[in-house]
C-alpha cells in the first residue's frame, strides 16, 4: 500500500506542469552560471599562475599571492572579495589584502553586496522555491478537492499516507537536485583548469548532503502548513511569506542587528592606538633611517634598523590583530543570530566546504605573517652570519587548511540544526495530520 | 470603473499578503530610518573632524579631500560605503584614499536603504498581490460573470492594474512617511529643503518600477490559465531581475573585456619603472664615471629630473589602470540595464548624488581644485614635484666619496597660506542629476509601455471559459 501511494504520488508530480517549470528553470540556471563561474575561476586561475611568477619575486619585501579555491566555481562566498594579494616588509606585518595594482576591493561597489550567482545561490533560493510550489498543495489540494477523505476511506491508516506523500514528494525534490548537482559537478570537472582532489569530491559530497538536508527543511515546511492550511492558494501565501522571511530578511537584519550589538571601535580610535605607538618608536626610527641614510652603513646599522622597524610593526599588527579580534567576534555573533534562518545556515556550511569563508581567509593570513616572521630573521642573519645567510633559504608560503575532518567537525552542529528544523516541521505536519478534520 | 477599482481594493486589503506587507513595510521602512541615522551620524563626524583638520593644516606637500557623506544616503546609498572617503591631492595627482572595509568579514548584504526595499521587497510583492488579478478569477470562474456585464475588458483591467497600484502603494507611502519621520526628526540637523525635494522624483520612479511589475504579473496572469504557475513563472523573473542579471553582468563583463586586466597591469608596472626610471638612475654612475657632471648638485638635478620623467609614465600608467577598471565597470552596467532593477537602482542613484555618477562629479571637482593648487604652488614656489606610490634612495661615488641620491620631496611652502584655495564640494544641481537620470527612466517608461501593450493585448484575446 506504501508503495502504490508513492509510485502515485511521484508520478503525479512528475506529471505536473509545475514541477517541469521548476525543473527546467532550475537545470538552465544551473548550467549557465556554472558555465560562467568555472570559466571565472579559470580566468583567476590563470592570473593567479602569472602573477606568482612575476610579482612574488621582489627581494625588499615579502609578496603572497593568494590563489581562489577551485570549489569557489560552486559557493564563490568570500572568495572574490577578498582580493589576492599582501604586501609586508620589515617596518610592516603583511595584514590586508587588496589587488594586484594596491587596490582595495571591491571593484563595482553599485553592484556589490549582490548574491553571487553560484550552485549555492540557486539552491538557497530558486530551488527552495520550487520545493514550496512542489510541496504547498500535498495535503490542501486533495483536501480541497475532496479527495483526501476518499483516499482515507480506503483501509490505509494516516501516517502511511502522510509518510507516503513525504516520501515522495523527498524523492523528486532529492532527484531535482541531483539532476542539478551532476549537471554542475560536470561541468566543473569537464573544464581543462580545474583539478579535482580526492578532498575536493569529499567536500563536493557534503554540499550536495547538506543541500539536501536544507531543500528538506523547506519541503518539510511545506507540508507543514499544508496540513495546517486547508486552502491551497492560502498555503501558498503563508509559505511565501516564511520563504521571505528566512531566505531575503531574517539574515539580512540579524547581520545588521550584529554590527549594532558588537560594535567595533572608530576609525579614530584605531589611529590613535597606532599614532601612541608610532611616537613610541618616532625617536628610535629617527635615529635608526639617519644611521642608515649615511653612505656608509655599517652592519650593527642595519640590524638596530631591522630591529626597530620590526619591532614598530609588531607593535602596530597588535593592534590591528586586536582589531580582527574583533570582527571576527562581530561575525560569530552575526552566525550565531542568523542561525534561526535554514538559508544562513546552509550558506555557512556550504562556505566552509568550499573554503570560502573568513576562516580560510585567516588561516592564510596567519601563513602570511609566519612567513614575514622568518624573513626578518633571515633578514638580520645577513649581517649577523653571512654565511648561514648564504645557505639559508626563505621558507616557501603555505598555510594549514582546514582537513576534509576537521571541516566536517566544525560544520557538524549546523547541519544538526539544519536536521533538527526539519524533523520538527515533519512531527508537527505529522501530529497535525493525525488530528485535522477531514470534512 | 469605479466601482471594480474599489471592490478590487477591498479584496487586496482583506488579503494576508496586504497585511504582512503593510506590517513589513513599516517595521523596514523604521528599521532603515535608524540604522541609517546611526550610521550618517557616525559617517559625518568623521567626516567633519577629517575636514577641519586637513582646512586647518593647508600644505603645498599635498592635501587630502574628503567626500561629503550624501544626506540623501537612505534613499540610494549607491555601494558609497565601498567608495574611497576621498582623495589625496598631491602634485597633480589624485590617490583614492583607502578604502576600509571595516566589516568585510560579515555576510555581504546589501544596504537597507529604500532602493533595496523596492527592488527587491516590494517589487515581490506587487506579484504577490497581482499574480491571481485574471488567473484566479478564471480558476474561481467569476471572470465569465464579470464580463458578462456591459463592462469592456480594457477597463476591467485598468481596473485591476489600478488596485494593485493602490494596494502596493498604501503601505509604501506608510512606510516611506515613517523613514522620513524618523530622520528628520533623528538626524542631527535634519534634512534640507533641496535634498526633500529630491525625493518625490525618486517616488515618480518608483511608480514606474511597481507599474512595470503590476503590468507583468498582469500579462503572465492573462496568459496562463493556471494560477500556481503563473507565480512560479513571476517569480523566476523576480530573481533573475533582482539578483541574476546584475550579478552576472560584472562577471560576464571581466570576461568580455579587452582591457588589461588588475594582474596585467601589476605585471605591466614593475618592468615599465625598472626601464623608464631605475635603469636610467643606475646609468647615471656610469656618467659620474666618464666624469659628465662637475659638482653634487648637478647629478641631484639629473636624478631628479629623471625621476619626474618617470612620474610622468607612471601616471600615465595609473590612468590607463584606470580606464580599464572604468570601461569594465561601465560594459558591467551597460548589460545589467537588461534588468528593470538595476534601471530603477541607476536613476535613484543618480537623482540623490549618489553611485558611479555621484563618485564621478566628486572626482571632477577633486581635478579641478588640484589644478588651483598647482597654480598656487607655481606662483609661490615656481615649480611643481610630482609624487608617486613610490620613491628611491640609492648610494653612489663621486670623486672618491659616497653619497645618497633619493627622490625629491615636493616643496613645503612657508609663507602666506591665506589665498591657498579652498576646496567647497557643490553636489549636482537637480537639473544635472536628472539629466543623467533620464536614460534609465527611459528605459523604465519603455518598459512600462512594452509590457501595457502585451497585457492588453493577451487579456483581449484570453478565453474566459
Amino acid at each position: 500500500m506504501f508503495k502504490t501511494i508513492v509510485v502515485r504520488e511521484i508520478l503525479e508530480y512528475l506529471k505536473s506542469a509545475k514541477f517541469a517549470l521548476g525543473l527546467v528553470i532550475t537545470v538552465v540556471l544551473v548550467a549557465a552560471s556554472t558555465l560562467i563561474n568555472v570559466e571565472d575561476y579559470a580566468l583567476r586561475h590563470q592570473d593567479f599562475l602569472d602573477a606568482k611568477k612575476e610579482l612574488q619575486a621582489e627581494s625588499q619585501r615579502v609578496n603572497i599571492l593568494r590563489g581562489p579555491q577551485v570549489l569557489s566555481a560552486l559557493v564563490r562566498g568570500k572568495d572574490k572579495d577578498l582580493g589576492e594579494l599582501v604586501r609586508g616588509w620589515v617596518g610592516d606585518v603583511p595584514s590586508e589584502l587588496s589587488g594586484t595594482m594596491n587596490v582595495r576591493k571591491p571593484k563595482f561597489p553599485s553592484l556589490a553586496r549582490l548574491s553571487a550567482v553560484d550552485f549555492a545561490f540557486l539552491v538557497r533560493v530558486v530551488m527552495s522555491l520550487m520545493v514550496i510550489f512542489l510541496a504547498y498543495g500535498a495535503v490542501a489540494e486533495e483536501k480541497a478537492a475532496g479527495t483526501l477523505k476518499l483516499v482515507l476511506s480506503n483501509a490505509l491508516p494516516r501516517d502511511k499516507l502522510l509518510l507516503g506523500k513525504l516520501a515522495s514528494g523527498l524523492a523528486v525534490v532529492l532527484g531535482a537536485l541531483a539532476v542539478a548537482s551532476l549537471l554542475a559537478v560536470i561541468f566543473l570537472m569537464l573544464h581543462p583548469a580545474v583539478s579535482l582532489t580526492g578532498s575536493d569530491i569529499l567536500r563536493i559530497a557534503g554540499m550536495m548532503a547538506v543541500s539536501a538536508l536544507y531543500l528538506s527543511v523547506f519541503y518539510a515546511l511545506g507540508i507543514f502548513v499544508s496540513v495546517k492550511v486547508d486552502r491551497p492558494a492560502v498555503a501558498l501565501m503563508v509559505l511565501l511569506q516564511a520563504w521571505i522571511f528566512l531566505v531575503v530578511l531574517y539574515p539580512n537584519l540579524s547581520v545588521t542587528l550584529a554590527e549594532r550589538l558588537v560594535p567595533l571601535p572608530s576609525e579614530q580610535t584605531v589611529a590613535a592606538e597606532k599614532a601612541a605607538v608610532g611616537d613610541r618608536f618616532r625617536k628610535d626610527i629617527q635615529e635608526v633611517n639617519e644611521k642608515l641614510g649615511q653612505a656608509t652603513p655599517t652592519a650593527e646599522d642595519r640590524i638596530r634598523f631591522n630591529k626597530v622597524w620590526s619591532q614598530d610593526a609588531e607593535e602596530i599588527f597588535k593592534v590591528d590583530s586586536e582589531f580582527s579580534r574583533l570582527q571576527t567576534r562581530q561575525m560569530n555573533a552575526a552566525e550565531l543570530l542568523s542561525s534561526l534562518s535554514p538559508a544562513a545556515l546552509y550558506d555557512q556550511v556550504m562556505n566552509r566546504l568550499a573554503r570560502t569563508d573568513i576562516r580560510e581567509y585567516e588561516r592564510f593570513m596567519e601563513g602570511a605573517v609566519r612567513l614575514w616572521r622568518s624573513y626578518v630573521e633571515r633578514l638580520n642573519l645577513r649581517y649577523t652570519d653571512p654565511e648561514a645567510y648564504k645557505k639559508s633559504q626563505l621558507p616557501d608560503f603555505g598555510y594549514a587548511s582546514d582537513s576534509t575532518s576537521q571541516t566536517i567537525a566544525a560544520v557538524w552542529p549546523q547541519a544538526l540544526l539544519l536536521s533538527l528544523f526539519s524533523l520538527v516541521f515533519f512531527s508537527l505536519a505529522y501530529t497535525g495530520f493525525l488530528k485535522k478534520d477531514l470534512r | 470603473m469605479k466601482t471594480i477599482i474599489h471592490r478590487e481594493f477591498l479584496d487586496h486589503v482583506q488579503s494576508l499578503q496586504f497585511i504582512i506587507l503593510f506590517v513589513l513595510s513599516i517595521t523596514l521602512f523604521a528599521a532603515s530610518g535608524f540604522v541609517y541615522v546611526r550610521a550618517q551620524t557616525e559617517r559625518d563626524v568623521y567626516f567633519r573632524t577629517q575636514m577641519t583638520q586637513a582646512e586647518r593644516y593647508p600644505s603645498t606637500m599635498g592635501v587630502n579631500l574628503f567626500r561629503r557623506p550624501n544626506p540623501l544616503g537612505f534613499v540610494a546609498a549607491g555601494g558609497d560605503q565601498d567608495r574611497p572617503s576621498g582623495y589625496a591631492v598631491q602634485g597633480g595627482e589624485l590617490t583614492p584614499l583607502p578604502v576600509n572595509p571595516r566589516t568585510f568579514k560579515l555576510p555581504a548584504i546589501p544596504a537597507l536603504d529604500w532602493s533595496f526595499l523596492i527592488r527587491v521587497l516590494f517589487s515581490l510583492y506587487v506579484i504577490l498581490l497581482g499574480y491571481n488579478a485574471v488567473s484566479g478569477e478564471k480558476e474561481l470562474g467569476t471572470l465569465r460573470l464579470v464580463l458578462a456585464n456591459p463592462l469592456g475588458r480594457v477597463k476591467l483591467l485598468v481596473g485591476k492594474y489600478c488596485s494593485i497600484m493602490g494596494a502596493t502603494l498604501v503601505p509604501f507611502f506608510a512606510g516611506v512617511l515613517v523613514n522620513l519621520i524618523i530622520v528628520e526628526a533623528f538626524l542631527p540637523g535634519g534634512l534640507a529643503a533641496a535634498d526633500l525635494g529630491r525625493v518625490p522624483f525618486v517616488l515618480l520612479l518608483t511608480l514606474a518600477f511597481f507599474s512595470l511589475f503590476a503590468l507583468l504579473s498582469l500579462l503572465f496572469s492573462s496568459l496562463i490559465s493556471r494560477s500556481s504557475l503563473v507565480l512560479l513563472t513571476l517569480l523566476a523573473v523576480w530573481v533573475l531581475f533582482a539578483v541574476i542579471i546584475p550579478s552576472s553582468s560584472i562577471v560576464l563583463a571581466e570576461k568580455m573585456s579587452t582591457a588589461p586586466s588588475e594582474v596585467e597591469s601589476a605585471r605591466n608596472f614593475e618592468p615599465m619603472v625598472q626601464k623608464e626610471v631605475w635603469a636610467r638612475i643606475a646609468g647615471i654612475q656610469g656618467r659620474v664615471n666618464r666624469g659628465e657632471f662637475q659638482t653634487e648638485d648637478e647629478i641631484r638635478r639629473e636624478t631628479d629630473r629623471i625621476f619626474e620623467e618617470g612620474q610622468v609614465k607612471v601616471t600615465e600608467f595609473y590612468a590607463n589602470y584606470a580606464r580599464a577598471e572604468n570601461e569594465r565597470a561601465r560594459k558591467a552596467k551597460a548589460m545589467s540595464r537588461i534588468s528593470p532593477a538595476a534601471l530603477f537602482q541607476y536613476a535613484a542613484e543618480d537623482i540623490v548624488g549618489t553611485g558611479d555618477t555621484g563618485e564621478e562629479n566628486f572626482l571632477s571637482q577633486c581635478r579641478e581644485y588640484s589644478r588651483a593648487v598647482d597654480d598656487f604652488i607655481l606662483r609661490k614656489l615656481g615649480r611643481i614635484v610630482r609624487v608617486s606610490r613610490w620613491s628611491f634612495s640609492t648610494n653612489m661615488e663621486f670623486q672618491g666619496k659616497p653619497i645618497v641620491v633619493s627622490s625629491p620631496q615636493p616643496p613645503n611652502y612657508q609663507g602666506d597660506m591665506s589665498d591657498f584655495p579652498k576646496f567647497v564640494e557643490r553636489r549636482p544641481a537637480f537639473g544635472e542629476a536628472f539629466k543623467s537620470a533620464l536614460g534609465d527612466l527611459a528605459g523604465l517608461l519603455v518598459w512600462n509601455i512594452l509590457l501595457a501593450g502585451l497585457a492588453f493585448s493577451a487579456f483581449l484575446r484570453t478565453d474566459v471559459r
